[in-house]
């Protein structure tokens, strides 16, 4: 099993030696070329500044206020219904609002349950095959102005929640 | 759609920081909320600028166009729109090619770009299908090796470390494959824009 993380933390380095590679031998003035992409790539970022502000603004004051642990029981008894464990019904909520939240979130699952309890295992499997849908929808969004994403947040929201049930499946049968 | 999510969050965490009594708490996490989104930019600037510089690179060197043709049978189905009128088709192939390599950290740089090239060529603030469509898939993000939720495991002890890796594999291809079939349906229900 080690062998594909060898393999996968060789990935990036070959795609850098590549670009690496072009710069040397490549006919053209490459590295201008990436300056030129690089400068772009700065400034869409910065431009995302002001939405991400009030994405982290607003989902900060959601987790602190008591929110979404209340969200949390109000979903118990559909997730019980499901067969979802109760330990990682917080998990199921800070996972799509925030990468850091749903982290933490995350090692108290593992702190209260053990590392091999079956809990643990869907949280690992829904830490690794979902993402924190607002923040990407917001990321992806913010930099080019496009502002009604119509479909997008709904149909996320659903992958991310039938990721949460299938995870659980696949828990059931893998493990 | 911020917007309204920004609504949303706000009364709704007024509403409970009232009830639960979690006014001071709340303070707290506005003013640390607004120091974090600068945090949380100026790291993605870093991996925004080396992956525009190295996109930059291999467009000009015509790779990705070579890369672009051969993964297009399978790519003009998922972006039917974008591969059509040869719209940000490179953009798109470099995206989801990291996607597909799991190299998750360069895959939203290139999603970033590409729905910037989609949309320099329209007037309207409406999301296009091919967007979203890019948008979800990202949502789903594919890691090969899920580093971090393996490295906490190892911390944690676990005897079950990289065996995770095969469902993790399995949901993130079947949400893939299920976002894009979503995606499409809806896409020639509402309509493109």
């Amino acid at each position: 099993m080690e062998i594909l993380e060898k393999i996968s933390s060789f990935v990036l380095p070959c795609v850098v030696l590549f670009i690496g590679l072009i710069l040397l031998f490549g006919k053209g003035d490459f590295f201008s070329h990436f300056l030129d992409g690089a400068r772009d790539g700065m400034k869409s970022a910065i431009r995302l500044l002001p939405s991400m502000c009030a994405l982290v603004v607003g989902v900060s004051m959601f987790t602190a206020s008591g929110a979404a642990d209340f969200l949390a029981k109000l979903l118990a008894p559909v997730l019980d219904f499901i067969g979802i464990p109760s330990d990682i019904f917080p998990l199921v909520i800070t996972r799509p609002l925030s990468g850091a939240a749903s982290i933490a979130t995350y090692e108290d699952i593992i702190a209260k349950t053990g590392a091999d309890s079956f809990s643990s295992l869907c949280a690992s499997v829904i830490m690794a095959s979902s993402d924190t849908v607002f923040y990407v929808l917001c990321v992806y969004f913010s930099s080019s102005g496009v502002k009604k994403t119509r479909y997008a947040l709904p149909v996320a929201l659903f992958i991310s929640a039938f990721a949460v049930v299938f995870s659980c499946v696949l828990c059931r049968i893998f493990f | 759609m911020l917007g309204k999510c920004f609504g949303v969050l706000s009364v709704v965490s007024f509403f409970f920081a009232v009830i639960c009594h979690n006014t001071g708490a709340v303070c707290d996490a506005i003013v640390s909320g607004a120091s974090k989104s600068v945090t949380l930019t100026i790291s993605l600037i870093g991996i925004m600028t080396l992956w525009s510089g190295f996109m930059n690179v291999l467009k000009q060197a015509g790779i990705i166009k070579k890369l672009s043709r051969l993964l297009r049978p399978v790519l003009r189905l998922i972006f039917p729109k974008s591969f059509k009128n040869g719209v940000a088709t490179e953009e798109i192939t470099a995206c989801i090619s990291a996607n597909l390599l799991g190299i998750a950290n360069a895959a939203t740089p290139l999603a970033i770009t590409a729905i910037e090239k989609i949309q320099s060529g329209r007037k309207t603030d409406i999301a296009s299908s091919d967007m979203i469509t890019l948008a979800v898939l990202g949502c789903a993000s594919f890691n090969l090796v899920p580093t971090t939720v393996i490295a906490i495991r190892q911390a944690a002890g676990a005897s079950i470390t990289y065996e995770i890796m095969f469902p993790v594999w399995i949901c993130s291809g079947l949400c893939m494959v299920l976002g894009v079939v979503l995606c499409r349906i809806l896409g020639k229900i509402y309509g493109d824009t």
